[in-house]
């Protein structure tokens, strides 16, 4: 489906939405409930239990509608207020940051060696970790640019940001992940 | 650092992550929601509202009990005595909605409990497709390392060819034919560049 196409079918189910029509709330949550979930749990640090933040979005999804104006695409807007929701719940648990910790042995890796590269579960979640580690700013570009796979223009409209800050971010995550997952991503001889 | 590789990363942590749960997300639940938000949001301040006129009736009465009353009042007393009996009787009523919807969203939030207790269990034929999609996976991965770094085309060629054969309907398999039609075109390519140099006319 083209973009244009998209567009002006989000623009009708706000549009039935504005007119009482119920269902039209019901396939906008049908249609985008699971891409709302994988970006709040990958925004979270992966805690797997997103009901709550997903209901939350779609709660005031649902009170907002009406004022949605389709400047944007209804995807961009759904992901604009899970980003607003993570910021306020991970400000509201007050975590303590999760600093990763380097590997001592960093046995399994990308490495030449061929069968080397079969990464294990301890891998994966030191991944996971540094992504966790790294400050909202970037671990909110990393995550909208490496793993749900926006376009720049995108992320911009979503973070309310212009194209450079957001390189300047993705840059400063690149090289805090090099940091920590050195080993994982450079070749050896 | 290979900002493909970095991606790759990410995706291969992200995948072997496990999947967010989101049984309770749906668009009734997410009304009813609202509409006991919006109970509880008319029906606190009313009842806050019932007490307080009934405790300042209740004052009123005693204030005007204390004097030796005039013969003449007995009919107001009643008056005010039934309307402090019918701001009784609302204030019982609206205090027993509250309850009723405290109690249903307490119940609410029991099954919504229990619901995602039984959505915890893993089930065994996603966990077979997760691992079918980790396989696939893992030898497009190692044949993309064949052949950008290894220049190994062969290998690259044939273990794709097994992606496309023992999962034919997975999305990695669609990714195995694109990088295929990609090296056949490559070749053809190169092919007819060789071609070319070789009719080129020998000029002396």
């Amino acid at each position: 489906m083209s973009a244009m196409a998209r567009t002006s079918e989000e623009l009708d189910l706000a549009a039935q939405f504005r007119r009482g029509d119920d269902s039209a709330f019901d396939r906008i949550v049908e249609q985008h409930a699971a891409e709302v979930a994988a970006l709040a749990n990958r925004l979270l640090g992966w805690p797997t239990d997103v009901d709550d933040i997903v209901q939350e979005v779609f709660l005031s999804a649902f009170l907002g509608l009406r004022r949605f104006r389709g400047e944007c695409r209804l995807r961009t807007w759904l992901f604009t207020i899970t980003v607003n929701k993570c910021r306020s719940l991970r400000l509201r648990r007050r975590r303590p940051v999760f600093r990763a910790i380097a590997d001592p042995e960093p046995a399994a890796c990308l490495g030449v060696g061929g069968d080397r590269a079969l990464m294990d579960e301890e891998t994966f979640a030191r991944v996971r970790r540094a992504v966790r580690a790294l400050p909202r700013k970037c671990r909110e570009v990393t995550v909208l640019r490496y793993l749900q796979g926006l376009e720049t223009k995108e992320i911009c409209e979503l973070l309310g940001i212009t194209a450079n800050t957001m390189q300047v971010r993705l840059n400063r995550a690149r090289a805090r992940l090099r940091e920590q997952l050195g080993d994982l991503l450079e070749d050896r001889p | 650092m290979n900002d493909e590789r970095l991606q790759i990363l990410l995706h291969r942590a992200d995948d072997a992550a496990d999947a967010p749960v989101i049984t309770g997300v749906s668009a009734a639940r997410i009304r009813q929601r609202i509409r006991r938000t919006r109970t509880i949001r008319v029906a606190v301040p009313l009842a806050a509202a019932a007490v307080m006129t009934v405790a300042a009736a209740i004052l009123t009465l005693r204030k005007q009990g204390q004097p030796p009353l005039p013969q003449a009042q007995p009919e107001r007393i009643a008056s005010l005595e039934e309307q402090v009996k019918q701001l009784k009787t609302q204030t019982d009523a609206t205090l027993k909605l509250v309850q009723e919807v405290l109690q249903r969203d307490r119940q609410q939030q029991r099954l919504a409990a229990l619901e995602a207790e039984l959505a915890s269990i893993p089930d065994p034929v996603r966990q077979m497709q997760q691992q079918v999609d980790k396989t696939a996976f893992l030898l497009i991965y190692q044949a993309d390392r064949l052949y950008k770094e290894l220049n190994q085309t062969e290998s690259a060629v044939a273990a794709y060819k097994e992606v496309i054969q023992l999962f034919p309907t997975n999305r990695w398999a669609d990714v195995a034919r694109e990088r295929l039609s990609q090296i056949e075109q490559r070749q053809i390519n190169k092919s007819d560049d060789k071609g070319e140099a070789k009719c080129e006319p020998r000029n002396v």
